[in-house]
């Protein structure tokens, strides 16, 4: 097999590229180490929330952060990329085998959605099973918890929301059994489990109903099923009388698990390939163009020639980068060079945990054409781009910002491959793939 | 402000001070510990977590290393649950005299510390991880001990003996009547209420921080040169018995498995500060270095966290002579001898393996000050936990966990239930996760507290009837408390680990916007 695009990695970047591509025609095989960073995820598509202070309209604060702060990676894009690929994004999740579930918002406005700790957190494009978490509209929410799950503490949400909000919101907390279908503990999966089992959700929806007051928001974790949120979420609005939102919660992330069963099924749907358990372990160049990946794949190692390599293995937390015992920090899969690394002997990291750290934001530096740029600036390949969280210059888990950049860089990439193929075959040399305009 | 009184007040929550603390409710005094922090929260909490055998020592300090024996098997005796019978073993690298092999016997022979040596592919054959290079090996008797259960196990001896523990309360001023000290000022820490202790006699068991607290009684010249020393703990037990350099003793030249971890330790920085925790990054670089001399592949091998400790090295500003006065073996002060102030002892420096011994001393010390002999019982008395005398084993809490699996996990990585946390919780009524870290080992494990400082933090709010503010602040404090020996060694996997949590407390929660919020 040879295919036109190999992409490295299957998480937000790396699949937005590939099924942008696949389904313009090209032919893309994904390589995935692991389940890709997805289920980690908390399943929403944060722009951009913080910029200092907190971003009230992503779009406009991103064209402010790019002319202050050429090395980010939103300079890289511009507003206009990440409008388009929120845009493309929320028509895939309509065509998507979750449907009708869908995501709402805008990269217009950020909501400001509870975290399961409390915290009015700013996310522009939204699961619709989160939307009605919405804390700007104020009003009164009850948190509703499983007994005996671990990883959601109703009453400590209740109380730093209350908080939070200055009082503008009035939120209180209950538990309820967990399903009686639950084997064993109630962890995250196993209810997002015994939810998606048929008369799972109206028997839920009853335990609410006597739940709810009048007028509350009833906010519970986002466990409402793997593969038909859009059904619990609905039987549970409808029999409970009352607006419902997911709160997402620690890892695995169910909402996340939704967004990349989504995008792997449209690849498919589209002729792409996604080969997990599979990662780079040498390539073969020539010059300026990288012309083959040799890869770790099951029962042992292959050669994939290809036109187009799009690295999207992520930063430190996916292993795409990491720092080794002699302090210097590498790109995984390539060996492209990294940027913004601390001297050996100089800090990496400050004593505080939450200040500002040297190290943070290192990555790989790219040129607009996501093209990876060597030590000297200079671009190292001309077919291989690098998109997500392998790029340096962004803190993504501090902006708010990680969905955003992988979704726009990733998306970026797919049009400038299709742009690139689309002058060569307009040229008349050998037609590789058929990009579809 | 309230007010207590004691026979005795002993000064200083390490080993040494639980030790005296011990020693003499076992001798029918009314005894008061307090402590301005936790139990082991300064030197006794922040070592490698050696049981010495003497080994160390016997060519350069044979008298410390009979002390170390000696005690070596007293408390494997009477604390055995808080020691894990590892045993030692002194090799030689390439880069060691190997004469020092033959001086090393002799001593051994000499202090009365147990020693074998064996064949290198025997060592090679128990320890495989080991340097294949190594020339010699003796085996000894070390091992390692927990200092955070040794000091409950002594905190829970106190109070079942009718003595009381005071942590959080921290001496603002000693009172003197005439020449004699007769109790102190106590300032509760979290609540800033004060407490007068009236005690019959004071012991001073502060460590590095005892010329501060003699101060305070007026007594001057007490120098303690606090020497920093930095551990690093490693993520896995690369080796399963302590591993010494068969050498003079040097910085890092000795590796410790203790519970899930193997701890390298360690360097000797004089600071003027005994509170100066700075982990300075060529020291890191020393010791990863020097645990890759022992075990090849111990620098790229997965380090988890560092940390600093303090020792007391004590220095009498009276005494002629400088630095040659500087011991590390204990020193007692007799204050009515030297500085004609009664009632009043200091107890510094020594060992955590001879805690027990500086402890009977001292006691030994106040009763004939008293004219009141009463004998010491802490070498037969077993310690709470340790009366079977079953030595804990690493497997301890997966076999608790394997027998009833019921309970559900809230720290996975060190195999806490929710039922112990709870009770923790209970039992300390602290608001401080750190605590409960000391207590149950939360948050020690791979992931360093990525998930269970949300579920603690959780179970607090909820067990503890915390407000918010509260409990977000436990959950901040517990977050910086563990960056702080992260950070210094972060690479690798440990780095990735660490980017993870970030994931989940910064890009998921938002921790960084609690609690404060102005709706827009």
């Amino acid at each position: 097999m040879k295919p036109d695009v190999i992409v490295v990695g299957g998480g937000m970047s790396g699949l937005a590229a590939g099924v942008g591509l696949a389904e313009a025609g090209a032919s893309v095989l994904v390589l995935a180490k692991g389940a890709g960073s997805l289920q980690l995820a908390p399943g929403t598509i944060d722009l951009l929330g913080y910029a200092g202070e907190r971003v009230a309209s992503p779009l406009s604060a991103i064209t402010a952060l790019a002319e202050r702060d050429p090395g980010h990676p939103y300079a890289l894009l511009g507003a206009d990329v990440v409008a388009d690929a929120a845009r493309w994004l929320t028509s895939r999740m309509a065509d998507g085998p979750l449907a009708p579930y869908r995501y709402v918002g805008s990269p217009e406005e950020n909501m400001l959605l509870p975290t399961a700790i409390g915290v009015p957190r700013p996310s522009a494009l939204v699961p619709e099973t989160m939307g009605a978490g919405d804390l700007r509209q104020g009003g009164r929410m009850v948190v509703v918890g499983f007994r005996g799950m671990k990883d959601f503490h109703p009453a400590l949400i209740a109380d730093n929301l209350t908080r939070a909000t200055g009082g503008a919101m009035e939120v209180r907390a209950t538990q309820i059994d967990p399903p009686p279908a639950l084997d064993g503990e109630p962890g995250t999966m196993r209810l997002a489990r015994a939810l998606g089992r048929p008369g799972a959700a109206e028997a839920l929806a009853t335990r609410l109903a006597t739940v709810a007051r009048d007028d509350e928001v009833l906010a519970l974790p986002a466990v409402l099923s793997i593969g038909d949120p859009h059904g619990v979420w609905e039987t549970l609005q409808r029999s409970a009388g009352r607006p419902v939102c997911e709160i997402p919660t620690l890892p695995p992330s169910v909402p996340g698990l939704r967004l990349f069963d989504t995008l792997r099924t449209l690849l498919r749907r589209a002729g792409g390939r996604l080969v997990t358990g599979s990662y780079v372990v040498g390539f073969k160049g020539s010059g300026d163009r990288m012309e083959a990946l040799r890869v770790h794949v099951s029962g042992g190692e292959r050669i994939y020639a290809t036109r187009w390599v799009v690295l999207a293995t992520g930063g430190v937390s996916s292993g795409g980068l990491a720092l080794d015992a002699d302090w210097r920090m590498r790109e995984t899969a390539l060996g492209l060079d990294v940027a913004g690394v601390p001297a050996p002997r100089q800090p990496r990291f400050s004593p505080r945990y939450l200040d500002d750290h040297p190290l943070g934001r290192a990555g790989v530096a790219a040129d607009r054409d996501l093209r990876p740029l060597d030590a000297r600036g200079q671009r190292r390949w001309e077919n291989v781009l690098v998109v997500g969280a392998a790029l340096g210059g962004a803190e993504p888990w501090r902006e708010k910002s990680g969905e955003g950049i992988a979704l726009a860089s990733g998306h970026r990439a797919a049009q400038l491959i299709l742009g690139a193929e689309r002058s060569v075959s307009d040229s008349a040399a050998t037609k590789v793939a058929q990009p579809i305009a | 402000m309230s007010q207590i009184e004691a026979d005795l007040l002993v000064i200083g929550g390490g080993a040494t001070g639980a030790g005296v603390a011990w020693d003499a409710c076992l001798r029918g005094y009314r005894t008061v510990l307090v402590d301005r922090s936790d139990l082991a929260d300064g030197t006794s909490g922040r070592f490698h977590g050696l049981l010495h055998s003497g080994g160390r020592y016997v060519v350069k300090d044979p008298r410390a290393a009979t002390e170390c024996i000696e005690e070596n098997l007293i408390l494997r005796q009477v604390a055995a649950a808080t020691i894990e019978d590892t045993g030692g073993l002194f090799v030689s690298t390439p880069a060691d005299d190997l004469s020092y092999g033959d001086e090393f016997l002799q001593g051994c022979a000499d202090t009365g510390v147990p020693v074998e040596e064996i064949a290198t592919d025997e060592v090679l054959r128990r320890e495989p991880r080991v340097n294949p290079a190594i020339r010699r090996a003796f085996a000894v008797p070390d091992g390692s001990i927990d200092a955070w259960k040794l000091l409950n196990a002594l905190a829970s001896g106190i109070t079942e003996h009718g003595g009381s523990v005071l942590t959080y309360h921290k001496v603002i001023a000693l009172h003197r009547d005439g020449d004699a000290v007769t109790g102190a000022t106590l300032r509760d820490t979290r609540t800033d209420e004060e407490m007068e202790v009236t005690a019959g006699f004071t012991i001073n068991a502060s460590g590095a921080w005892a010329g501060q607290i003699s101060a305070m009684a007026g007594i001057e010249g007490v120098t303690i040169v606090p020497g920093r020393g930095i551990m690093i703990a490693m993520n896995h037990r690369l080796v399963n018995t302590v591993v010494n350099r068969c050498t003079t003793p040097a910085d890092g030249d000795i590796i410790v498995p203790i519970r899930t971890v193997s701890v390298i330790g360690t360097t000797d920085v004089h600071v003027a500060d005994p509170d100066d925790h700075t982990i300075a990054q060529d020291e890191v670089d020393q010791m990863l270095d020097a645990g890759e001399q022992l075990v090849p592949g111990f620098r790229n091998a997965r380090a988890l966290r560092a940390w600093a400790g303090v020792r007391p090295l004590f220095r009498d500003a009276r005494a002629e002579g400088s630095d040659r006065d500087i011991t590390r073996s204990h020193t007692l002060l007799d204050h009515r001898e030297r500085d004609a102030v009664e009632r009043f002892l200091t107890i510094t420096s020594g060992k955590l393996t001879t805690f027990r011994l500086m402890a009977q001393e001292t006691v030994d010390a106040m009763c004939r000050h008293l004219g009141d002999a009463r004998p010491c019982r802490t070498r037969e008395q077993p310690l709470p936990g340790s009366e079977g005398g079953e030595y804990y084993t690493v497997g301890t809490r997966l076999r608790a966990r394997e027998s009833d699996g019921s309970d559900p996990l809230v720290c996975e990585c060190e195999m806490i239930p929710r039922t112990r946390l709870e009770a923790a919780m209970r039992d300390k009524g602290t608001v401080n996760l750190d605590d409960i870290r000391r207590a149950l080992r939360l948050g020690m494990g791979p992931c360093q507290g990525g998930f269970c400082t949300y579920r603690a933090t959780g179970i607090l709010h909820e067990v503890g009837h915390l407000d918010g503010a509260t409990a977000d602040a436990a959950l901040l404090g517990f977050l910086q408390e563990r960056w702080k020996g992260t950070w210094p060694i972060l690479h690798g996997d440990q780095l990735r680990q660490s980017r993870l949590d970030d994931w989940i407390y910064q890009g998921l929660l938002d921790v960084e916007h609690l609690p404060d919020w102005s709706a827009t």
